[in-house]
């Protein structure tokens, strides 16, 4: 694997349209992106592809002038860029399609291609050349869209396809696109597809980024490969030997050797789930036993926080939930009455009260051991804090610190405090780590397997491999909605087969 | 739309664009209705019709003398509305107005001045909403409860004590050009108070549909983030639609006054009431994004032609509940639209 | 487990700093304190001990009233009906305890027993706030709105009860007692001890028992609080409810003080009440804010209106004084949290 490190910039008659050089980014005590040098071809699709936590989303923040780099240097057409704001990297050339959509949907097609674009004379709007020329723009890369309808009428596809016709109009050179095919139907993505070549034929870049390797090889000239924040490899995809490949350069080698395994778990179902579906999920099965740690793993929108919310009754969902022998899922109280709890993805606005203190959030989600006929203990309430600052070993000076003012991991460790206390017997975890740093992470790994050796059983919903292959018993395998595979972890664990399942490789149902 | 489009499209279907149309005009089919439904009433009763009639055209024309400053205002409120704002202080800003022009008028100000000079003072009040609401970033409702007490306060101040409003008598008078601007006919036997009404909705009109302010007062209530990617100042849009919601207070407290023929500090009470009301009848959204000048005329026609004409067939005292009544059901059928239009 | 590492500690003793909440209550009582002396200095005879009872005693509906409204603020929610409950459930509790057979309409009730009329005057002051709650809850309409649309539907029904002015013949004897009751051989009023008793169980209640502190959780973070098994919907409703009921209460109150029901009675004290709350700090954002805070704003707005009035300014001044108060308890809360979190 070691022939793919450093591959020089690729032999072209083409100038690069960008180029980034020696790029780094330092957060404390992380560098995401480090020492990044490659280059992007005109009037190609060029695709990033990594692994959760590789750098890509850094990257691209950095592209798009979110974040300004620590170290290094980013060219456009040659000439130095240096973004400090969305306007910025407009203005240089370079438009980002978001995952959420940035239109307005009480405008017309037509009027969201020229906001903040307009002609006008003393303030009223003009009819001038820029609206030809954006409906002529619109036409060529998707003629089906009237440029008359409300934006509100469309489907998400077409309000993509808008907002790309808005940034191809405004005269991007460079595109990104940020997983855009997570929220489409396999017809949408096919003529997504076809926006994009028309794109490349018009001499836009497309810079895209995706789980799903297929679409990868289907529509890329080019890919580049970024791990643990390094540059891996840029290649031309006619030169690379398949998906297998790929999937060699994302993963690396080194990261699954802390999984022990931990001795026999037992085989008492605790928590039994079937047939969920809804607008995201098909037809979800799967068991959950007492102790036992198992991992939800796939790419963003594959179906993780859905599973999550469904079974601690968060959101409607088809099929049926029994914890215990009970029926659960219909609202969050009742979950956590039968004891279950949940991390949520968010933990800033679906976790924390982050303008209350450590105290007052630790008890939220058991009122019950909270009251005395309705009066608080707030010897209970105080006891809790200590212990649990002590115990997940939150740094803090005092329990009535104001969480909005902890680290990341620090605030994670307080809704995990919260779950704690309310002696849940199945955690449910929603990107534990994400945005904690490295400390914090172990110390919440150790938390995990502590909580499972007492008999208590956890599941993870994770997009990072080295997380669920860290940490998880058993894992289930998400694409698309559905649950594709199980895989049990051990030391023979097959990761290139298991990012070959979440990135579309399809292999059947459930074993 | 789109013919054979590959695309899934939310599809159209027949119940759906029912829907659609109903959304659109149901206000014009409303007041039809309670212009037939006050027609076919006994209007007697009450001396502020001249005969039985409600189509009347000495009724008609009573009705929209008294409607000029409702419908003066409701223009502005929406698009500020549809901005996702608020402005609860329109009825005290109108109170001021009203005062403000009074004294200049009965002090020997001739109307030009006067008017320009309480138009001033409306953007004066504008500005300070927008102040407290973009630069120092108090919420709209708050902000606007501040300047409600504050216009209010200074509208009392400016009228003497143990005098109720400023109006003719102690050595001043009020000069004969005061009253005929809210009264007296100029076309169509309508008054220049109404026809300001007029033009300044249908400025209001063209601007939503033609101008920068209008879209970008669209783009700030439906997605402020895709606004400021875009590179819309957000901040100077909603400084600019208080200052027009200002300028039309102004205005209305202008119609108020020539019509009464005094500057009563309490004229405007309740308007802000009345604007949310006209508003919400003419289906502006609360999230923002939606809403349409011309359907909340038609609303504020509504609105005043089923006060008017409800005088005449119940006490006056029944006017508040109504008007909560109202409010309430037409918040309620809003939130039935919305919801139905997000399952479907 | 690594975990542990830390247990020797001490964290239990760290109440050195204080909060927020106490920290801004604190500002705004040193207001009220320093407000009065300046006040005193300026006013002939502001400085008594019964000038200083009397800014609280007569103020008992508006802090009454502000007892609900802090709660629902703090939960994230306005009520703008307490003003006109008052008129409501006043004007109820007398037309349904009036005489039968009155020389006119606005003299003949229906003749229930006291109690019974008082009961159903409450059970009308209830069935607005169970109005607020279904339209703010169930259908999500922003509370702002909905509370004014009722505010202006229960003024309407006081209204036409009492066409439009007011019902004060054929009533019992006992109505007038409730409202003028003196207390414990003092001249403290029966409503004034209602305010006190009502402020103590309030502040009980808030710093003491779980709904106060479920009312924190939901206005801080509504999201998180579903999250966390929360019953919002349920907890908003019972806000609205007992807002509505000490509302009611008032109304009775004011109706038997002044053996009167006046549907104008309560008029902008749902302002005052909101006004109040702001002055005493509690954050229209939810989650932030305290009863003793809005007490102590009361007192704020009680001292610059009676000194005003002391100083022979025109009652007119209020509404400028208390827009100028509001403005400058929000920039300078705003200012002096920000500058304290640093």
């Amino acid at each position: 694997m070691t022939d793919h490190n450093q591959s020089p910039a690729l032999s072209s008659d083409l100038a690069p349209v960008l180029a980034v050089k020696d790029l780094t980014k330092d957060y404390p005590g992380v560098r995401a992106v480090d020492n990044v040098s490659f280059s992007i071809q005109s009037g190609t699709v060029h695709c990033l592809v990594g692994e959760n936590g590789a750098g890509k989303s850094t990257l691209v923040k950095m592209l798009t002038g979110a974040l300004q780099p620590t170290s290094g240097s980013m060219n456009v057409n040659g000439s130095q860029y240096e973004p400090t704001n969305p306007q910025d990297a407009r203005d240089g050339g370079i438009a980002t399609l978001f995952q959420e959509l940035h239109v307005v949907d009480e405008l017309t097609v037509l009027e969201n291609l020229t906001l903040g674009m307009e002609r006008s004379r003393f303030g009223f709007l003009i009819k001038s050349k820029l609206e030809d020329r954006v409906v002529q723009t619109l036409y060529a890369i998707e003629p089906s869209i009237d440029p008359s309808a409300r934006v509100s009428t469309l489907s998400v596809a077409q309000k993509q396809i808008v907002e790309i016709a808005r940034a191809a109009s405004s005269g991007a050179s460079v595109i990104i696109m940020d997983e855009p095919t997570a929220a489409l139907s396999e017809r949408e993505v096919e003529r997504l597809f076809a926006v994009i070549r028309r794109l490349r034929d018009s001499a836009v870049t497309v810079v895209y980024i995706s789980h799903k390797l297929e679409e990868i090889f289907q529509l890329g000239d080019a890919v580049t490969v970024l791990r643990d924040g390094k540059h891996i490899a840029t290649k031309q995809l006619s030169d690379v030997d398949g998906r297998s490949e790929l999937i060699e350069m994302m993963i690396g080698r080194s990261v699954f050797q802390d999984y022990s395994p931990r001795g026999k778990i037992s085989d008492e179902k605790v928590l039994l789930a079937k047939g969920l579906t809804n607008s995201v999920l098909r037809d979800v099965s799967f068991h959950i036993n007492r102790g036992e740690i198992v991992g939800f793993y796939g790419p963003v929108g594959a179906g993780k926080t859905e599973i999550a919310r469904a079974l601690f009754g968060a959101d409607k969902v088809a099929g049926s939930i029994e914890f215990k022998g009970h029926p659960v899922g219909r609202s969050p109280k009742e979950a956590i009455a039968a004891g279950i709890a949940l991390v949520p993805e968010e933990r800033r606005t679906q976790g924390l009260f982050t303008s209350l203190s450590i105290r007052e959030n630790v008890p939220v989600m058991n009122l019950r051991r909270l009251s005395n006929n309705g009066v608080f203990r707030a010897s209970v309430e105080h006891d809790a804090a200590v212990d649990y600052v002590n115990r997940l070993n939150i740094a803090t000076e005092s329990i009535d610190k104001h969480t909005e003012k902890l680290s990341g991991g620090n605030q994670q460790k307080v809704v995990f405090a919260k779950c704690l206390f309310a002696d849940a017997d199945l955690l449910l975890l929603d990107e534990p780590t994400r945005g904690v740093d490295v400390g914090a992470k172990t110390e919440i790994y150790d938390i995990i397997r502590n909580l499972a050796d007492e008999g208590n059983s956890v599941a993870i919903f994770s997009s990072e491999l080295e997380e669920v292959l860290g940490i998880c018993d058993r894992i289930f395998l998400l694409y698309a909605g559905s649950l594709e595979a199980e895989v049990t972890n051990g030391a023979n664990v097959d990761a290139p087969h298991i990012l070959n399942v979440v990135t579309g490789g399809h292999v059947g149902g459930v074993q | 739309m789109a013919q054979s489009s590959d695309i899934s499209q939310t599809s159209l279907s027949g119940g759906h664009q029912v829907a659609q149309f109903l959304k659109n005009y149901y206000i014009y089919f409303v007041l039809v209705g309670v212009v037939v439904l006050l027609s076919v009433a006994n209007l007697d009763r009450y001396d502020l019709f001249e005969r039985g009639n409600f189509l009347y055209d000495k009724n008609i024309i009573n009705i929209l003398r008294i409607s000029a400053p409702l419908l003066t205002l409701a223009g502005a409120f929406t698009l500020l509305m549809v901005s996702g704002y608020i402005d609860l202080s329109v009825g005290s800003a109108m109170s001021l107005s009203a005062v403000i022009y009074a004294m200049l008028a009965i002090n020997g100000v001739p109307f030009l001045p006067a008017f320009a000079l309480t138009v001033l003072a409306g953007v004066g009040m504008g500005l300070i909403n927008g102040f407290l609401v973009v630069r120092l970033k108090i919420t709209p409702v708050i902000a606007t409860l501040i300047t409600l007490s504050l216009f209010k306060g200074i509208a009392l101040l400016l009228v003497q004590d143990g005098v109720s409003a400023i109006k003719s008598g102690g050595g001043l008078k009020m000069p004969v050009w005061f009253n005929s601007y809210g009264r007296e006919a100029v076309w169509l036997g309508l008054p220049m108070a109404f026809w300001i009404a007029v033009v300044v909705t249908i400025a209001l009109v063209v601007a939503q549909n033609r101008s920068l302010l209008g879209k970008y007062a669209a783009a700030t209530g439906g997605n402020p983030t895709a606004a400021k990617l875009s590179g819309i100042n957000t901040s100077k849009v909603v400084i600019w639609l208080y200052v027009l919601v200002g300028v039309s207070a102004a205005l209305a407290g202008i119609a108020r006054s020539s019509f009464m023929s005094l500057g009563d500090p309490l004229s405007g009470d309740g308007m802000e009431l009345s604007a949310i009301l006209v508003v919400l009848i003419g289906g502006t959204a609360f999230s923002g994004g939606e809403g349409r000048v011309l359907r909340s005329f038609i609303g504020a026609l509504i609105i005043m032609a089923l006060t008017i004409g409800m005088l005449t067939l119940v006490p006056a005292y029944y006017q508040t509940l109504v008007i909560g009544a109202a409010l309430l059901a037409a918040a309620a059928s809003n939130h039935l639209v919305s919801r139905k239009e997000t399952a479907s | 487990m690594t975990v542990t590492a830390n247990i020797g500690r001490s964290l239990s003793d760290d109440r050195r700093k204080m909060s927020d909440e106490a920290f801004i209550t604190l500002l705004v009582a040193s207001v009220a304190v320093g407000l009065f002396l300046f006040a005193s200095l300026l006013v002939p005879n502001f400085f008594q001990l019964l000038n200083m009872l009397n800014l609280v005693t007569n103020n008992w509906a508006v802090i009454s009233l502000g007892i609900g409204v802090s709660f629902l603020l703090v939960s994230g929610n306005f009520d703008l009906s307490v003003g006109g409950i008052v008129a409501l459930s006043g004007v109820l509790s007398v037309w349904f305890a009036q005489a039968t057979g009155g020389a006119n309409a606005l003299s003949t009730g229906l003749g229930l027993p006291y109690w019974l009329a008082i009961t159903c005057a409450l059970g009308g002051a209830l069935a607005i706030g169970a109005l607020n709650a279904l339209f703010v809850v169930k259908f999500r309409i922003p509370s702002i709105i909905v509370t004014l649309g009722t505010m202006m539907l229960a003024r309407g029904i006081a209204q036409v009860v009492t066409q439009g002015s007011q019902r004060n013949t054929n009533l019992p004897d006992e109505f007038g007692v409730l409202g003028n009751m003196t207390m414990f051989d003092t001249s403290v009023k029966l409503p004034v001890a209602f305010m006190l008793i009502l402020l103590l169980i309030a502040i009980f209640i808030e710093r003491k028992t779980v709904f106060g502190r479920l009312t924190y959780w939901i206005g801080a973070n509504p999201i998180a609080a579903s999250l966390s098994g929360i019953d919002k919907e349920k907890h908003v409703t019972y806000l609205y409810l007992f807002s509505s009921l000490i509302a009611g209460i008032v109304g009775i109150l004011l109706a038997s003080e002044f053996k009167s029901g006046y549907s104008n009675r309560g008029t902008l004290m749902e302002f005052d009440a909101l006004v109040i709350a702001l002055l005493g700090g509690v954050a229209i954002a939810g989650g932030f804010g305290s009863v003793v805070g809005m007490f102590f704003g009361a007192v704020i707005l009680a001292i610059v209106t009676s000194a005003a009035t002391g100083m022979v300014l025109s009652p007119d001044w209020q509404y400028i004084l208390k827009a100028i108060a509001v403005f400058l308890a929000i920039v300078t809360q705003t200012w002096a949290l920000a500058r304290r979190n640093r």
